[in-house]
């Protein structure tokens, strides 16, 4: 008999460092105990479920065409692929063996938050996706050195508006604020100097790339944080990611999304990001003994059910019949990949708790099961089923409640299924 | 469209015995309790409209110092001269876009406060945000100033509802929350689904809060779709703009008698760091033309003296502009309120463009003074209450004679 507190923290496992569970990947972790099914979970080595994944080439589609009916086709073509990129990018998760670095490359996602709702182009948010994945579990001061040199995030906060004789503060300030220190950890003069640090740096928006323009940058010493020089992208972000602030607010960020948005976290969790490797850091959240404890409950976002539904029906979303449904519902429910509502990112647990989003999710609910595979469930026994149901998708332990709703569809294991994905215990990691 | 209007008995019909009965089997009467409930709203009780707006509209550009020389010298690319202004006085003007507005001053029937920030301001899109929403300058609180007007109250999932997806934080309460409906409506699924999924409405004694909240939002689904999901058939014109969308479903619900007090709509898109002019020019014609629709249309309803609309944003912008044509984040800024019962005119004063403090415009009205109207005088609570003992208001909505 397997402790409900087992059950627990292999269920908050697999789906906050993980995306979910594969069909017979719950059970089977839980029989190996939770050290080793930890570091299988918190691993990442060549992934042999991503060998199914296609990646189209999102090449530099150039300016617009002057020609009205090319126009229009180019429109559409950077329409679909801004949907194309978000699709494929879903299919990597859900396809993915060994989950954990796209669980972390979403979250990194939602900390840069950068929306190509703005930027239009898939090709300059598919590199910065790939910079994220790069630097994912490496160490902080590289990826944030790789994204004061992003194309898509320079573009996002005007950086190629930003320049000696006239700076603009919207990059300098968020960089900050929501990316390095937090609120509270700069003055309004460290923006403005920030801001002049960063002067100089141009986009080729369509291609991706970022050209260094000496010109245009500021070339007397400015003042951040208290320290005077001559400072460049890189080296301001040296600079303000060595601060202690950094430590503790990076510590603070993921611990919010991975483990509980209401308690802090020990103040000892910033001391073992010192030397910035997120590895680290992110290992030592996942041994904390709040995983095991039942009040540490988070919901789970639009996406992060929508994929761990996918990877447990085995639904890989390009090749759902519209892709057009799944943008629409998910949009609806109020997530999509790489279009978050601003630079602060997604809200988090009650928020995505709405009657708005529980009618979608009936919907997408629908269409996975009637796409899906649900064989997981198709050869049990009546008066095993709902146990079963819970081991194939990693849920703690259904409540009474749920438990009674799911006994009434005991005979039809796709309605059960679709009654068991939107399940209060399945919205949210208990 | 037509909105169906709502009588007690066509109420009781969508939303109470009939709809019990569909659920029955499996719910018990206290899950289907708050359908049951609703009843509509009388009219002559007041409803508060809050638009959003989101990003930072720059207030310079929206009410206008037409004439002031530092206002023109400031903003060398993006500055509107006389000529593309609507003169409210002789020194202020609306953003010539905003014609409805215009109209509505004409009439007497749109409040311009001034100047409205809170102490020591925030450059900050989201710690600025959450004090407006909040309704906290001084304390950091997480509760939404609505949210603490629904939390006094016994829970009704229809007593302020929002348009967007996800909880809108001025909504969320510590123990209650306004409902979101999206403009396309509300739909439960229908047949034994429906009434299979109805039973995830209830809590479970083993419910994290979390969990439990996960549970009432099946709940308010319900609850809601009982008298909306045939208010809200058909859904608004996919051309008109986002802000016209969400205020037509609002129409369409006040028009029906929902029984809800309060309404969140957003406009999305003012941070105009960059090549401001065109854009804001846009945003602010669609936030006057769909702002002036809306009240025409409720004007032609019993409602009419009902209905308050406030429009705020988390702050202006710098007065001088940026190299790129556009303005960084600043302070104070003027809030709109609007209706028929509204006290027309100017309230606090325009700060100065070059007595500036700390190098942006000064507070002169503290946004809790509006607040403090809108929960006397439009809510009928006490604001004292919900905005930690704060004793002044504005006197923004002209008493019932």
């Amino acid at each position: 008999m397997t402790a409900a507190s087992d059950r627990l923290e292999l269920s908050r496992l697999v789906h906050r460092f993980g995306l979910g569970p594969k069909p017979g990947e719950y059970l089977q972790l839980l029989a190996g105990g939770i050290p080793q099914a930890r570091a299988k979970i918190l691993s990442h080595r060549s992934d042999p479920g991503l060998s199914a994944l296609v990646t189209p080439p999102f090449n530099d589609v150039g300016q617009a065409p002057s020609d009205p009916t090319a126009a229009s086709a180019y429109y559409t073509e950077i329409y679909d692929q801004s949907v194309t990129v978000a699709i494929w990018w879903m299919d990597r998760m859900v396809l993915a063996d060994s989950p954990f670095i796209e669980r972390m490359t979403w979250f990194w996602h939602g900390h840069w938050a950068t929306s190509i709702n703005k930027v239009q182009f898939a090709r300059p948010m598919k590199i910065q996706n790939d910079t994220l994945r790069t630097h994912a579990l490496g160490n902080f001061k590289d990826m944030s050195r790789a994204m004061v040199q992003d194309c898509a995030l320079i573009y996002w906060l005007d950086g190629e508006e930003n320049v000696a004789y006239s700076p603009n503060e919207n990059l300098g300030r968020e960089f900050m604020e929501l990316f390095t220190l937090g609120v509270g950890n700069y003055s309004q003069s460290d923006v403005h100097q920030a801001a002049l640090g960063f002067t100089g740096y141009n986009v080729d928006l369509t291609a991706g790339t970022v050209s260094f323009d000496p010109k245009m940058h500021e070339r007397s010493p400015v003042s951040v944080l208290g320290k005077r020089q001559v400072f460049d992208a890189v080296s301001l972000s040296d600079w303000i990611v060595s601060r202690p602030e950094n430590a503790k607010f990076i510590a603070r960020r993921l611990w919010f999304r991975f483990i509980s948005t209401t308690v802090e976290p020990p103040a000892s969790l910033a001391t073992v990001f010192e030397d910035r490797d997120i590895s680290v850091l992110i290992n030592t959240i996942a041994r904390n003994p709040a995983m095991r404890r039942p009040q540490y409950s988070q919901a789970k976002s639009p996406v992060e059910w929508f994929v761990a539904a996918c990877r447990a029906l085995r639904v890989t979303p390009s090749k759902l019949p519209e892709s057009a449904a799944v943008q629409w519902l998910l949009g609806s429910m109020g997530q999509f990949p790489f279009n978050p509502p601003s630079v602060g990112g997604w809200p988090y647990d009650e928020a995505w708790l709405t009657a708005a989003a529980m009618q979608y999710r009936i919907n997408m609910a629908q269409n996975l099961v009637q796409y899906g595979d649900i064989t997981p469930l198709t050869s049990v026994p009546k008066s095993e089923i709902v146990q079963a149901a819970a081991d194939w998708l990693g849920v703690a332990q259904w409540s009474t409640r749920t438990e009674r709703a799911l006994n009434q569809a005991v005979s039809d294991p796709a309605r059960l299924t679709l009654l068991a994905l939107n399940a209060p215990e399945y919205l949210v990691s208990a | 469209m037509s909105p169906c209007d709502f009588n007690r008995r066509q109420f009781l019909k969508y939303s109470g015995a009939a709809g019990a009965a569909t659920i029955a089997a499996s719910l018990s009467m206290d899950d289907v309790a708050q359908a049951a409930s609703v009843t509509p709203l009388p009219v002559g009780t007041p409803i508060l409209v809050i638009v959003t707006l989101y990003g930072g509209n720059d207030g310079l550009n929206t009410v206008v110092p037409y004439l002031d020389p530092a206002y023109l010298s400031n903003r060398p690319d993006m500055s509107l001269d006389a000529a593309e202004v609507l003169p409210l006085s002789d020194s202020l003007a609306l953003n010539g876009t905003m014609t409805g507005f215009q109209s509505l001053w004409s009439a007497n029937k749109l409040a311009i406060v001034l100047g409205t920030s809170y102490p020591n301001p925030s450059l900050s899109h989201f710690a600025s945000m959450a004090i407006w929403q909040s309704g906290s300058p001084v304390e950091d609180i997480s509760s939404g100033w609505i949210g603490r007007y629904l939390d006094a109250l016994p829970h009704d999932p229809f007593r302020a509802i929002g348009t967007d997806s996800t909880l809108t934080p001025l909504l969320a309460g510590v123990r209650r929350a306004g409902s979101m409906v999206p403009i396309s409506g509300i739909q439960i699924p229908w047949g034994s689904l429906g009434t299979q999924i109805a039973q995830f409405a209830n809590t479970s004694k083993q419910d994290t809060e979390l969990i439990a909240d996960a549970a009432g939002s099946v709940a308010d689904l319900y609850a809601l779709s009982a008298t909306l999901t045939p208010v809200l058939k058909t859904p608004p014109p996919t051309s008109a703009s986002p802000l016209a969308q969400q205020l037509d479903v609002v129409a369409t619900m006040i028009t029906a008698n929902v029984p809800t007090r309060v309404y969140s709509v957003s406009l999305s898109g003012f941070d105009t760091h960059a090549d401001e002019l065109s854009q804001q020019n846009a945003l602010v014609g669609q936030l006057s033309d769909a702002v002036t629709a809306f009240l025409t249309q409720i004007g032609t309803t019993p409602r009419a003296d009902d209905v308050v609309v406030m429009v705020y944003s988390e702050f202006g912008r710098r007065v001088q502009a940026n190299g790129g044509a556009g303005t960084d984040h600043g302070t104070s800024a003027p809030v709109f309120v609007a209706g028929n019962r509204v006290a027309g005119g100017f309230f606090g004063e325009q700060p100065s463009l070059t007595n500036l403090v700390q190098g942006d415009l000064a507070v002169v009205v503290d946004f809790r003074d509006i607040y403090a109207s809108m929960l006397e005088d439009v809510l009928g609570t006490e604001a004292g209450k919900i905005l930690n003992n704060w004793s002044t208001k504005l006197n923004l909505i002209t008493p019932v004679s």
